[in-house]
């Protein structure tokens, strides 16, 4: 793990704003890990807000719900930021909007019940890699300990942590459900030293007793990168190793991040589907950076059209997501997804310098959190050797970009280690 | 709107190649200082032919090789000036650049350049001068003499006349002894090394292991018998200092892995303590540190990180 520059101001002391009713929205059926959604809506139907526009395709898949009350337009090709095109559903929304009412028999539902409604809700992992909750709250092992995630280890953003600082209490509603179905021995909420104030609002939370949770303490983390790595954190917090290849629940333990609990307390509570996402918006080449509650779907061409988000400087990249592992955008015909905490907008190109060659000084080495090799499997992939990096343990690297951002003679080495991985055999 | 698009990750640190070599020289300008007071103009002739000659051979090489000049990555002025600190103030110029040349025509070009080559070009080259002029590279000269006064090394008068008391620590510490041009002066290299490992520009691990090894041989021989001269004699004597801050820690010769490096500095520490008591010679840091370099890639392959998880 390595230290770096946080970059998270002035984005953490400001408040969220809403950005709720857009004019159009692009929907793409694949915002999750697992098959595609499949449409269950016609061109030219009229939906009303929350209503089912795609169901599951398979067990690992997720529902996608209507962010708006509208017209489909279209159900066709689009703009995707990670698959850069993909099929989506085009929305022509309305500006009405709906009202939802708090659910009133919590108490009473069973975890299977309760697993039915995050299903029914579209909920995914919303720290990025967006796997399907109802699947991941069903593991085929004991779970002893629940960890919440809160680190959110990339620079700039700081939508998790507007989220901790305005809804600790309803995320804490989220997590009360969670414990319910997955009966975990402990609950560990891990934040990095950075978060003071939330660590603050969380220790008071905790020692009252206002949450109706098992043995639940908070872990304060060093601030480091990747700290909310899922692996990493789980041996941060319990000192518990993943296996290569083998999945958190194999050490007993399940990592949620705080967006999700808080998805998980909308759908259950409020009965109100997975539509809506805190995203930051940062960097310098934009006047004013926020962060804004939006409905899944919005493009970004629609913020600024709508004079929400303004340019300050020419953008010489936009990123979706954080800048460690965030992926680089042509324009903003992008639509934010569930999975999508943050956009940037950089003046300066901040990472392109010409390649030196490799003075073998081993800081990659050092840095990987994986204990990998990263400059030995570049080297390889250079000279197109691709047998020998399964020896390498090329399919274990996380593309965290540690050894990227460390490397003095500037290797792209996380571009070589993608080109490696299509030229593998083992996949995971 | 020209949208610039490429891989993760979009943030770099601000540290290149140029910038470590320039710290590793800026760590050297205590002993290069400490180096002109006590050997006064034949310290600084014998750095500026050292630097210029090893400078001027890689623009003429990378030139030949048709490869991008590389000038401004300072890594052939530090390989220059590292090879001026460890010969014989005495060194007559056309060797001193004899062996600037054999540093980057042998020593780093005929390997690939920058980052392929396999032993310290600095210290294969003072290798080669060695078995060329061995009585010049033996020779050492009182410090503040200007007529080149020979006397024999702190090291050497161990060996060879059973003399210890004629070279206090004081002298070793402040580098008032004979001894090639940078090694001398022990507070300087101290304070250039300590630079260094605070700033993290080299890894603390092989100086570390090294200096820890050699303080528990030289500690072991030392009380089995007080001619063999104490941890403190020998930590300020010699290339010690020089090898284990400035030698054993070039990124491009020794292990990459952590293990490794812990290997790589106890190794040249029974090395260089086997050579100073048992060989003919009175000083084992060059040899030991070049055998530790070709153990490398060794080293490298036995102590792979397990991946995470296992």
């Amino acid at each position: 793990m390595i230290k770096i520059e946080e970059h998270k101001q002035p984005q953490v002391g400001l408040a969220t704003e809403g950005f709720l009713n857009p004019k159009k929205l692009y929907l793409p059926l694949s915002q999750h890990t697992g098959r595609p959604s499949l449409p269950c809506v016609n061109i030219a139907d009229i939906v009303e807000e929350a209503d089912l526009l795609a169901k599951e395709d398979g067990f690992i898949s997720a529902r996608l719900h209507s962010p708006k009350r509208g017209k489909i337009l279209n159900i066709t090709e689009g703009c995707h930021p990670s698959l850069k095109r993909a099929k989506c559903i085009i929305l022509e929304c309305q500006a009405q909007e709906k009202e939802y009412s708090y659910r009133k028999n919590v108490e009473s539902l069973d975890k299977e019940e309760l697993r039915e409604i995050i299903k029914n809700s579209g909920i995914v992992g919303l720290g990025g890699a967006a796997f399907p909750t109802h699947v991941k709250l069903n593991p085929p092992k004991k779970i002893n300990t629940l960890i919440i995630n809160g680190c959110e280890c990339e620079p700039y953003l700081a939508c998790d942590y507007r989220l901790m600082i305005e809804n600790l209490r309803e995320i804490f509603k989220g997590i009360e459900i969670i414990c319910k179905i997955i009966e975990p021995d402990e609950v560990i909420f891990a934040l990095e030293d950075n978060k003071t104030e939330v660590v603050k609002k969380l220790n008071l939370l905790i020692s009252t007793k206002r949450v109706n949770l098992p043995k639940t303490k908070s872990a304060i983390l060093k601030t480091a990168y990747p700290q909310g790595a899922e692996k990493q954190l789980i041996y941060s917090v319990t000192r518990r190793k993943v296996p290569s290849g083998r999945l958190p629940f194999d050490v007993g333990c399940l990592v949620c991040n705080v967006a999700t609990a808080f998805a998980v307390y909308e759908a259950v509570y409020l009965n109100k589907p997975l539509i809506e996402r805190l995203v930051s918006f940062a960097g310098d080449a934009i006047a004013t950076p926020k962060n804004i509650r939006v409905k899944i779907g919005t493009t970004l061409k629609e913020l600024f059209d709508a004079g929400y988000l303004k340019f300050k400087h020419e953008p010489r990249k936009i990123i979706c997501g954080g800048p460690m592992m965030g992926v680089a955008l042509d324009g903003l015909d992008y639509p934010i997804l569930k999975g999508t905490g943050g956009f940037l907008f950089l003046s300066k190109n901040l990472d392109i310098a010409e390649e030196d060659p490799c003075i073998k000084c081993a800081r990659c080495v050092d840095s990987c959190p994986m204990n990998l090799l990263p400059l030995e499997l570049a080297r390889r992939i250079k000279k197109e050797e691709f047998a020998a990096l399964d020896d390498f343990s090329i399919a274990d690297c996380i593309e965290c970009g540690c050894c990227n951002y460390v490397c003095p003679a500037k290797i792209p080495l996380v571009h070589y280690i993608k080109v490696g991985k299509k030229y593998t055999s083992r996949k995971d | 709107m020209k949208l610039i698009i490429s891989n993760s990750p979009h943030l770099r640190s601000t540290i290149n190649t140029s910038w470590v070599m320039r710290q590793v020289i800026f760590a050297l300008l205590p002993a290069v200082i400490a180096s002109v007071i006590l050997f006064k103009y034949r310290a600084i002739f014998l750095i500026l032919n050292c630097v210029l000659t090893a400078v001027a051979t890689e623009s003429i090489i990378l030139r030949i090789r048709k490869r991008p000049s590389a000038i401004k990555d300072f890594s052939a002025a530090l390989t220059g000036l590292l090879l001026a600190l460890i010969l014989p103030p005495s060194t007559a110029w056309y060797a001193a650049s004899l062996g600037s040349i054999f540093a980057i025509l042998v020593g780093k070009q005929i390997f690939g350049g920058l980052g392929s080559n396999i032993f310290n070009p600095a210290l294969i080259a003072r290798a080669f001068l060695a078995a060329a002029y061995p009585k010049m590279l033996t020779t050492f000269i009182k410090p503040y003499s200007l007529d080149a006064v020979t006397a024999a090394t702190p090291l050497a008068l161990r060996k060879f006349s059973a003399h210890l008391s004629s070279s206090p620590t004081i002298d070793l510490f402040w580098g008032n002894t004979a001894g090639s041009l940078g090694e001398t002066s022990a507070i300087c290299l101290i304070v250039g090394g300590v630079y260094l490992l605070a700033r993290k520009i080299a890894d603390w691990r092989i100086p570390l292991s090294l200096l820890c090894a050699t303080l528990i041989i030289s500690s072991i021989f030392y009380f089995a018998n007080h001619s063999n001269g104490s941890f403190l004699f020998h930590l300020f004597s010699g290339g010690l200092l020089l090898g284990a801050f400035f030698m054993a820690t070039d990124p491009v010769t020794t292990p990459m892995t952590k293990k490794g490096r812990y290997v790589f500095g106890v190794g040249c520490a029974i090395l260089i303590m086997i050579t100073r008591y048992f060989s003919g010679l009175p000083e084992g840091v060059m040899y030991a540190i070049l055998f530790m370099n070709a153990a490398t890639p060794l080293i490298n392959r036995l102590t792979r990180p397990r991946r995470f998880g296992e």
